[in-house]
């Protein structure tokens, strides 16, 4: 009971670790080198840091709640039933992003606006409509119709990519220099499209 | 197909609050053609509202087709989620996976860890809570672990979609007088722990008042003329302190002769004189014709004076 250091034995527990004991001399010293400081916040210890090859949580509660704060799975909450927030890949992305650019793949459809943000949701599942056995011949994609994600699928529109083509088409029209095939825009730095930038 | 879409009538507030909603959900994320389940307007009269289960499903619901791919993200209120693709779906959670109620799309979704989950498309043409949803209502009551009394359930459509969002953690006790239409009820319930069905007259809330606990929020959408009379009975039995109430109002049940505007007033001034406190107003246009919702909460308890 003369410091902090020696806790009293039976009311609290301390770990016996070889490598942060300082005036005992610890047994592998010298052999280990000192673990980085991101291994430090990673689940995985290296084996000089566990003790009887079990994983020891530090003491300082502040450390623990620290730890346990980046243990929780990153959820909606309960009010959404703990939706995920997954992981982005980039074929996520690209959905997430022809979803907010819906309104300008089809000239006859109309939405309403999302919202004025446009960052991307952090929580979303992407699933697969399952059509009901009375939809089995009214509402269904074939197997060839079906895609992997829903970009391909909003690009394999055949109607659709008629329309983006002749878009494309126009504004390429649009931006080519008047008269002179040869009068080339050649990059975005040029003089002449600095003057277009002018117009 | 849709009922034609009027001008003006918007949803208002009450209390001071502006944003009643009004006429929020016109077009919801762009419904195509064939949104709408075709005409649908002489019903009402008693409880029962003859709506076959499965009655032409074929073309309701958004335009997603099976197999396609769609992204799920949640929506303003808890419980829930906004299918989206080339067009946008209402959908909850489906508690009973693998099954489908009354011939509804639905939403399989893979997540990272393996576990499966399914969202079931909520039609707003076939539900009023979903109608009201879109049509922007602040607040529904509804979510998640929530005890709710619905009364005219009907075939259990909307009830199997709120015993979605309360989960398995909340309670739906479900009221529908008709025979008929309650052995669909009954039917839905079998398979959802949540619900509780009982076959009664709403009018007589003594004779359920020994399977019924105290609830949370009152969804009443009981086509009466003297529906604000059966709501208030309900809760003087039911409804907590400070609870909350969602009623359906449909004009040509209380009062075919006057302007729908005037009905839906006379209807929240009955429900003031019952310890109500309406807090907004939302019309259900472009779902159903001459319509309103009014959401509001039951003996609120008064806010502490400003020292």
């Amino acid at each position: 009971m003369s410091s902090s250091a020696a806790a009293p034995i039976g009311l609290s527990w301390a770990p016996q670790l070889p490598s942060l004991a300082a005036a005992g001399g610890g047994s592998k010293k010298g052999s280990a080198p000192t673990p980085s400081i991101d291994a430090q916040e990673s689940l995985w210890k290296p084996s000089n840091q566990l003790v009887d090859g079990l994983y020891v949580p530090p003491r300082d509660p502040r450390k623990v709640n620290k730890m346990a704060r980046k243990s929780v799975k990153d959820t909606t909450g309960k009010g959404w039933f703990d939706m995920p927030a997954p992981s982005i890949t980039p074929e996520l992305k690209k959905d997430l992003e022809i979803l907010q650019l819906r309104h300008v793949m089809d000239p006859k459809r109309h939405f309403k606006r999302s919202g004025k943000s446009k960052a991307l949701p952090k929580y979303f599942q992407v699933g697969t409509v399952i059509e009901p056995a009375s939809e089995f011949y009214s509402s269904r994609l074939t197997k060839h119709e079906r895609k992997q994600t829903l970009v391909d699928e909003l690009l394999s529109d055949q109607k659709l990519k008629n329309y983006r083509m002749r878009k494309v088409r126009e504004i390429q029209v649009a931006r080519t220099p008047g008269g002179n095939q040869k009068w080339k825009n050649k990059g975005k730095q040029t003089f002449k499209r600095a003057k277009d930038r002018r117009k | 197909m849709r009922p034609p879409a009027r001008g003006g009538r918007g949803g208002r507030g009450f209390g001071g609050r502006s944003d009643g909603g009004g006429r929020g959900g016109r077009g919801f994320g762009g419904r195509s053609d064939g949104g709408g389940r075709g005409g649908r307007g002489g019903r009402g009269g008693r409880t029962p509202r003859g709506r076959g289960v499965r009655g032409g499903g074929g073309r309701g619901g958004p335009g997603m087709k099976g197999g396609s791919k769609v992204v799920v993200v949640p929506h303003k209120h808890d419980g829930v989620f906004i299918a989206q693709a080339k067009e946008d779906a209402l959908c909850t959670k489906n508690m009973v996976a693998g099954e489908s109620v009354y011939g509804e799309k639905r939403v399989s979704v893979q997540n990272e860890d393996g576990t499966k989950v399914e969202y079931r498309v909520w039609n707003p043409f076939r539900s009023k809570l979903a109608a009201a949803v879109l049509g922007g209502v602040d607040n529904i009551w509804i979510a998640p672990g929530a005890r709710v009394l619905y009364l005219g359930a009907a075939s259990g459509t909307t009830v199997s979609h709120v015993s979605d969002i309360v989960g398995p953690t909340g309670l739906v006790y479900a009221v529908e007088f008709s025979h008929r239409s309650g052995r669909d009820l009954v039917n839905m319930a079998k398979k959802r722990t949540n619900v509780i069905p009982i076959i009664e007259d709403a009018r007589h809330p003594a004779k359920y008042r020994m399977l019924v606990g105290m609830v949370d929020v009152i969804f009443s959408d009981v086509a009466q003329p003297d529906q604000a009379r059966i709501l208030a009975l309900n809760a003087s039995y039911f409804l907590k302190n400070g609870g909350h109430f969602v009623i359906s109002i449909k004009a040509n049940c209380i009062d075919s002769t006057q302007a729908p505007e005037a009905v839906f007033a006379a209807e929240v001034e009955k429900l003031k004189l019952e310890q109500f406190k309406p807090s907004e107003q939302v019309t259900l246009e472009p779902f159903e014709r001459d319509h309103a919702c009014v959401v509001g909460g039951y003996r609120m308890p008064k806010k502490p004076k400003a020292t």
